[in-house]
């Protein structure tokens, strides 16, 4: 029996990916400009949401569509597809009056990681 | 933090799970020297240098390249792992990008190859967030304060290439010349691109 990973398949295989991305048709809940609130959660689990923006109020600057949601497909628990939202925090949200007035970090959140403020 | 992994443990530790996939008829050994290939002889930093050119020479590529990273990119031949779905950000006069990946190490392997150790380690991780101009003075970028400093965590399945600005003094070069002045870093955030 061959082994499934063989030599003719990697330039295709490396080239090709494996997109979390699909195409399915699912209406987004926030849209540009829209406030939200990453939500304080704190699975024990696996994650996309880091900490540092748990509880931090930011602004929806773009929607990246629809993908498989990490924390419940890394455990074998469903895809549960949702819109990514790239969402704008100031450093001075994230890190207090302290930080440069004019910095700003964007991160993806999926859906599930974001209520509105 | 965890274990990163280096030196004679992940040598090991490579060793055993490279056995075991073997024995289990997972992989055949030249699969990997095949991967190993790939990315020590096809896959690094030069091919998002040729998109950096390209961009600063044709203003239609460039704006595709804002408006669709992944399409623009597969154009000059570049696509796949850990490149499936390209954000790529512009540097202005106005604003100055930077990428981490605060979960682990996620990075534009089409573009740019494999992370440099540093990129991956838990200080740059950190550090990235909370001081992104502490980070970029130690890497010799001074940012003036009227310029903002944009952090991009590529923390979910999206991976960001930076388009830094195109150097003075260029406007004569060729694209495959103006290539040559595009580095690593500087398609990372934490460099700019050499002087003509």
């Amino acid at each position: 029996m061959p082994a499934a990973l063989t030599p003719e398949i990697v330039p295709g295989l490396v080239a090709g990916g494996a997109s979390t991305k699909i195409a399915e048709d699912i209406a987004p809940k926030f849209k540009h400009g829209d406030k939200v609130r990453a939500r304080n959660i704190n699975p024990t689990t696996h994650t996309r949401l880091p900490r540092y923006v748990r509880g931090k109020v930011g602004t929806v600057v773009h929607d990246h569509g629809v993908f498989v949601f990490n924390d419940s497909n890394a455990h074998g628990k469903g895809t549960h597809p949702q819109h990514v939202y790239n969402v704008r925090f100031t450093a001075q949200e994230l890190w207090g009056p302290d930080a440069p007035s004019r910095d700003t970090l964007h991160i993806d959140m999926f859906e599930s990681y974001i209520e509105p403020a | 933090m965890a274990d990163t992994g280096h030196g004679a443990d992940a040598a090991l530790r490579i060793k055993a799970l490279e056995s075991l996939l073997v024995e289990k008829q997972l992989i055949d050994p030249k699969a990997l020297d095949a991967v190993v290939e790939l990315y020590e002889h096809k896959i690094g930093p030069r091919n998002g240098a040729k998109v950096v050119a390209r961009a600063w020479v044709d203003p239609d590529y460039r704006k595709r390249l804002l408006a669709d990273g992944t399409a623009a990119i597969a154009e000059l031949g570049f696509s796949g792992v850990q490149g499936e779905d390209m954000i790529v950000v512009e540097n202005t006069p106005e604003v100055h990008n930077m990428v981490v990946c605060t979960l682990c190490s996620c990075y534009p392997w089409p573009t740019l190859g494999l992370p440099p150790v540093w990129y991956k380690a838990a200080p740059y991780r950190a550090r990235s967030v909370i001081d992104p101009r502490g980070v970029l003075a130690e890497f010799g970028v001074e940012v003036p304060e009227t310029v903002e400093v944009r952090v991009w965590d590529s923390n979910a399945e999206l991976r960001y290439l930076v388009l830094p600005m195109r150097p003075a003094g260029t406007e004569g070069m060729t694209e495959e010349q103006l290539a040559a002045l595009v580095t690593r870093d500087s398609m990372i955030g934490t460099g700019v691109p050499m002087a003509a």
